[in-house]
């Protein structure tokens, strides 16, 4: 059973204290969070959405670079497989309470090992809040993800 | 035996492991038989002891239709009670010595001092089935056995008497050839077939007479260790082997008593059984090159896009490891009456039987995998699965029959209709056969989420508490008509009707596995028609018996057809025997000459009754020359040289057959000094 302090851990950003004393939000979070929301992968020029997909969001220690982890994805509605991908080493940066990431030319990892042939570019997205969105290219497949911060029991 | 009595059909195929016996339309191949098998009052508890070597016989009485009040659990189809030759007071010594086709002989000596009766028999065959991939016989078999009983009256209240068989055979078998495009093949495959065997049986009989009652104890101790060795896939290819190890210990009480003068028109006899047996079993499988490859490779990939690459596993064999701890027990008490009254004699006796089975297992696999191209270093995957089971029932088991005597006059003896009604049951048991394919499941689902690759149906089918099936119980009706005339001509023909419920059939476990098991799939009635005459006139004597059997499934859905209203398959339709034999007397010698005809088909070999054999017919004879000490014989078996299949199955998608043996012929003689 999962414990429930790890379900509890929310993408905040890392709160630091400023010359006055208030609280600023310019450095990015280092704490992992998860989120489930709607995969929409193109596939032959048509829109082909996963749903209840979960992504979870882990921070590098210096706070500068996460790993995004998308589970269970199909690129393609006939795969009788889902499978699960690492976008490992996205740049972060946090101002007013929005995170960003971006990266391009970035290898997914997934099956173990790299995977050059789904070469990740175009990614950028946002976390603001409890909602995340990002969207990219897995190789020949355009793809955009929306969720909401993963509240588990 | 098999279709002398009518109704039963024992094929000849495997090796002592398999021995298979379908009586009146209820058998099994696997687990729990459907006949009862007693030697000398001793129940047989394990079903791989069934089918042993013995030298003579001294009786044998089949009894058909479920037996469960005196017999209780594997009596469902009937029982087959078996008697060894006993001390006879004359001190002596026989013997047998016989050769024959396929480098077939044997050898036996017996004697008798005092209360004892000591045998011994020794018998081998080179093989009647060549595997071709090996080029060697594919059955061939050593076997021998003890037989010691020892009888004695301590007194005109007390006898007592045991009886100890022991047992060995290490054999070939297995011997199946692949059925394709309508032709059965030769045996054609490259892992070991074999089977070693060591039973212990012994039996210790009291028989009390008091002033009131008479008591009748037999206490028996039962050990048996084997191992199997098959190829799983029959074919030369490497794709999986099994190696199953047993070592079973049971002990068996039964009492019985009776009043000690009986009663003018009751006959009450009042019993109490009780049984334990514990086996443990290991049954690895072993996973070869092209197991690994189409059974789990070709799986696993069928399912992952080609452009993403494949999966691959590092050894080129691995085992799945099944270790068992079976156990099980029975106690029962049983009552039963008969009544005379005049000419009608009425009887009814009822069993409450209460056992149970229990069973620990331990399966276990280790494996290095790979998914090319994305990792450069092998990943290791263990996977167990332990855990116990255990379940229990209870029976009721009723039994009331009538049965009127008749006296013919004008020269003529008697005529006896009688009926009755009978329930009996085939025990529960663990489908141990399914742990592979369950660890075959988990691993392939353990690696694949080790790659994070999620199937959309999973592997793993079945868990284990699925692999507990429950007993099996049929009622019998049954009507018939006996007509004796002394012992000239004895007469018999009935009529059946069985309702089998609860039927332990086997199934496709939901999912993707490979494997079957049974499970109590559904409902049966069989219908049939018995008949049989003997007349023994002079020096003359023949025997002739019939058995029609229409046995169908009334529901079975094996979870991708459903077979209801289709025959029960490996049952004969109809099976036939006539035999006869005529003693000639020339000077002081007996020359004597028999033949035998035996037929049985058409059977359906699968559920769908898709695939059949029609009828088979072998014919046997025997001549004999009696000296004062000694007798000549030769003897032939299957003479035509039929070769029909006796056994049908599928294994990884291939259909297979056995095959009856081919002509045999010995020549012997026994002697008694």
């Amino acid at each position: 059973m999962k414990s429930k302090s790890l379900l509890a851990i929310l993408l905040v950003a890392a709160v630091s204290c400023g010359k006055d004393g208030s609280l600023t939000t310019d450095q990015p979070s280092s704490a992992e969070a998860g989120y489930v929301g709607t995969m929409t992968v193109e596939y032959l020029g048509e829109a082909f959405d996963n749903e209840n997909i979960s992504v979870k969001f882990t921070p590098s220690e210096s706070g500068t670079t996460a790993d995004i982890t998308i589970y269970q994805i199909k690129f393609v509605p006939q795969m009788p497989v889902t499978i699960d991908v690492t976008i490992p080493s996205v740049t972060v940066s946090a101002a007013s309470g929005t995170i960003s990431f971006s990266g391009d030319n970035i290898v997914p990892w997934a099956l173990g090992g790299e995977m050059p042939r789904y070469l990740v570019t175009g990614l950028s997205g946002r976390i603001e809040g409890k909602e995340i969105s990002f969207s990219l290219s897995f190789g020949d497949y355009p793809t955009r993800f929306s969720g909401r911060e993963q509240v588990q029991e | 035996m098999s279709q002398v009595v009518p109704g039963v059909h024992i094929p000849d195929y495997g090796a002592s492991l398999t021995s298979t016996i379908y009586i009146r339309g209820l058998g099994s191949r696997m687990e729990n038989p459907a006949l009862g098998l007693y030697v000398d009052d001793i129940p047989i508890l394990d079903k791989n002891a069934y089918d042993f070597d013995w030298l003579g016989m001294q009786s044998a009485t089949l009894l058909r239709g479920p037996q469960g009040t005196l017999y209780g659990r594997n009596s469902m189809g009937g029982v087959l009670l078996l008697r060894t030759p006993s001390a006879s007071g004359r001190d002596g010594i026989q013997g047998l010595a016989e050769v024959g086709t396929a480098g077939s002989f044997r050898l036996g000596l017996a004697s008798e001092t005092g209360h004892q009766y000591l045998s011994a028999g020794l018998r081998h065959t080179d093989g009647y089935f060549t595997n071709i991939h090996t080029g060697r016989p594919a059955d061939p078999y050593w076997g021998g056995g003890i037989h010691w009983r020892w009888d004695k009256a301590g007194s005109e209240k007390l006898s007592l008497s045991n009886s100890l068989h022991l047992n060995y055979s290490d054999e070939g078998g297995f011997a199946y050839g692949r059925y394709l495009d309508g032709e059965i093949q030769p045996v054609d495959y490259n892992d070991e077939g074999s089977y070693r065997r060591l039973s212990a049986i012994d039996g210790f009989k009291v028989q009390r007479r008091g002033a009131a009652i008479n008591l009748n104890s037999v206490t028996s101790l039962q050990l048996l260790a084997d191992r199997m060795r098959m190829d799983q896939d029959y074919t030369p290819e490497s794709i999986f082997t099994l190696e199953q190890k047993q070592r079973s210990i049971a002990v068996a009480q039964e009492v019985v008593i009776s009043p000690a003068k009986p009663f003018r028109h009751w006959k009450p006899q009042t019993g109490f059984f009780c049984f334990g047996k514990a086996k443990r079993m290991a049954a690895p499988v072993f996973f070869k090159e092209d197991g690994i490859r189409t059974l789990i490779l070709d799986n696993a990939n069928r399912n992952i896009p080609e452009n993403l690459g494949y999966l691959d596993i590092t050894e080129k064999e691995f085992p799945v490891d099944s270790d068992f701890g079976i156990y099980s027990w029975n106690a029962a008490l049983y009552h039963q009456s008969a009544w005379e009254m005049s000419r009608w004699i009425l009887t009814a006796g009822l069993r409450l039987d209460y056992g149970g089975d229990g069973m620990s297992y331990d399966s276990q696999a280790l494996i290095h995998y790979r998914f090319v191209p994305n990792m450069s270093v092998d990943k290791s995957f263990e996977t167990s699965y332990i855990g116990n089971l255990r379940q229990h029932s209870f029976q009721i088991l009723p039994k009331i029959s009538i049965l009127y005597v008749i006296p013919l006059t004008g020269g003529l003896d008697r005529l006896t209709p009688y009926g009755n009604i009978s329930k009996g049951f085939r025990a529960g048991g663990f489908n141990t056969q399914i742990f592979s394919d369950i660890l075959q499941g988990l691993m392939m689902n353990g690696m694949m989420a080790g790659l994070g690759v999620h199937l959309d149906h999973s592997y793993a089918s079945v868990g284990a508490e699925h692999t507990r099936y429950r007993p099996e119980e049929a009622w019998n009706y049954e009507i018939g008509l006996r007509y004796r005339h002394g012992s000239v001509f004895n007469g018999e023909i009935n009529a059946y009707h069985i309702d089998c419920r609860n039927q332990q059939l086997t199934v496709f476990p939901p999912g993707k596995s490979t494997g079957r098991m049974m499970t109590n799939a559904g409902r049966s009635w069989s219908r049939g028609i018995e008949m049989e005459l003997d007349y023994h006139r002079g020096d003359f004597q023949s025997h002739l018996s019939y058995s029609w059997c229409n046995a169908r499934f009334r529901e079975y859905n094996d979870g991708n057809n459903d077979y209801a209203g289709k025959r029960v398959p490996y049952v004969p339709e109809h099976s036939y025997y006539l035999g006869g034999g005529y003693r000639f007397h020339i000077a002081n010698h007996q020359l004597a000459a028999s033949a035998d005809f035996r037929g049985a088909g058409p059977v359906r070999w699968n559920e769908d009754n898709s695939i059949s054999s029609p009828v088979s017919l072998t014919i046997g004879g025997m001549v004999s020359v009696a000296f004062d000490h000694f007798n000549l014989y030769l003897r032939g078996e299957n003479l035509g040289e039929g070769r029909s299949p006796t056994f049908y199955f599928k294994s990884v998608g291939n259909e297979f057959f056995a095959l009856s043996r081919p002509r045999r012929i010995s020549i012997g003689v026994d002697f008694k000094l």
